[in-house]
């Protein structure tokens, strides 16, 4: 793929992913077939942020986890009060790498 | 994170043998009087949808089911997953399978599926109004 077209989605898209792994990223996608643009140019990611925001309202309802996609994680909190208010605690601090992970899950599918 | 087996077995049996810990450690106490940790009852006052389902849990190991179901019905969901699913781990890394892992993913999908989602969603906000009915009056 084009390196401009590359650079261009690093720029607009960088912030989702987590910044150690843009590089590899960038590499991989360079490699990439040019028909892959399209799908590439409409993929949805989370926003780390927002799912911070949603982890300290309503963390111990377990809503962040369901947002990004962890259903069965969200179920969990939901059923234990936040995993007794401990869980969600601890999700404040990992929810945004929890979200960056999952985009970089969505933008592996293009690669396949 | 919990993509690969071992990393989802670990966090599932952890998360049982935390919850089997907590029942231990309000075992011997009067359930209407144990420890609160509840985020959203500290900050609000008032009750979340689960709020209850300690007391739930150990009524039914005194054989008070009805009381059990009156605290909160979540907590007939809540202690056959706490007691399954250790078991299950167990059985699955002795015979180096993986059938827990496709089951949860199985589970995992079918409950993003819009309609399954939006009646459940339904049941827990009335469990939630009931709970909240069950505590201001």
């Amino acid at each position: 793929m084009d390196a401009q077209k590359v650079d261009m989605f690093i720029m607009a898209n960088g912030k989702f992913f987590e910044s150690h792994l843009v590089g590899q990223i960038r590499d991989r996608l360079l490699v990439l077939d040019d028909s892959k643009w399209s799908i590439l140019n409409t993929m949805q990611f989370k926003d780390p942020t927002v799912s911070l925001i949603v982890s300290l309202l309503g963390g111990s309802l377990g809503i962040d986890r369901f947002l990004i996609g962890d259903t069965g994680l969200g179920v969990g909190k939901l059923l234990t009060c936040g995993g007794l208010g401990i869980w969600a605690i601890i999700d404040w601090f990992l929810i945004m790498g929890a979200t960056r992970e999952k985009n970089l899950e969505k933008l592996q599918m293009i690669f396949i | 994170m919990l993509q690969k087996r071992e990393n989802l077995y670990l966090f599932l049996f952890i998360a049982c043998i935390a919850g089997l810990g907590w029942l231990a450690l309000n075992h011997a106490e009067d359930p209407e009087h144990g420890l609160t940790l509840c985020l959203f009852r500290a900050v609000t006052s008032l009750p979340c949808p689960s709020c209850g389902t300690t007391r739930s849990v150990w009524a039914v190991m005194h054989g008070d089911f009805f009381q059990a179901l009156y605290y909160n019905p979540l907590g007939y969901i809540v202690l056959p997953i706490m007691l399954i699913t250790p078991v299950w781990i167990i059985i699955d890394l002795l015979t180096k399978s993986q059938s827990l892992m496709l089951f949860y993913k199985r589970v995992e999908s079918a409950l993003r599926k819009r309609n399954l989602a939006a009646v459940l969603i339904g049941l827990i906000l009335l469990n939630w109004v009931w709970n909240i009915y069950k505590y201001v009056w």
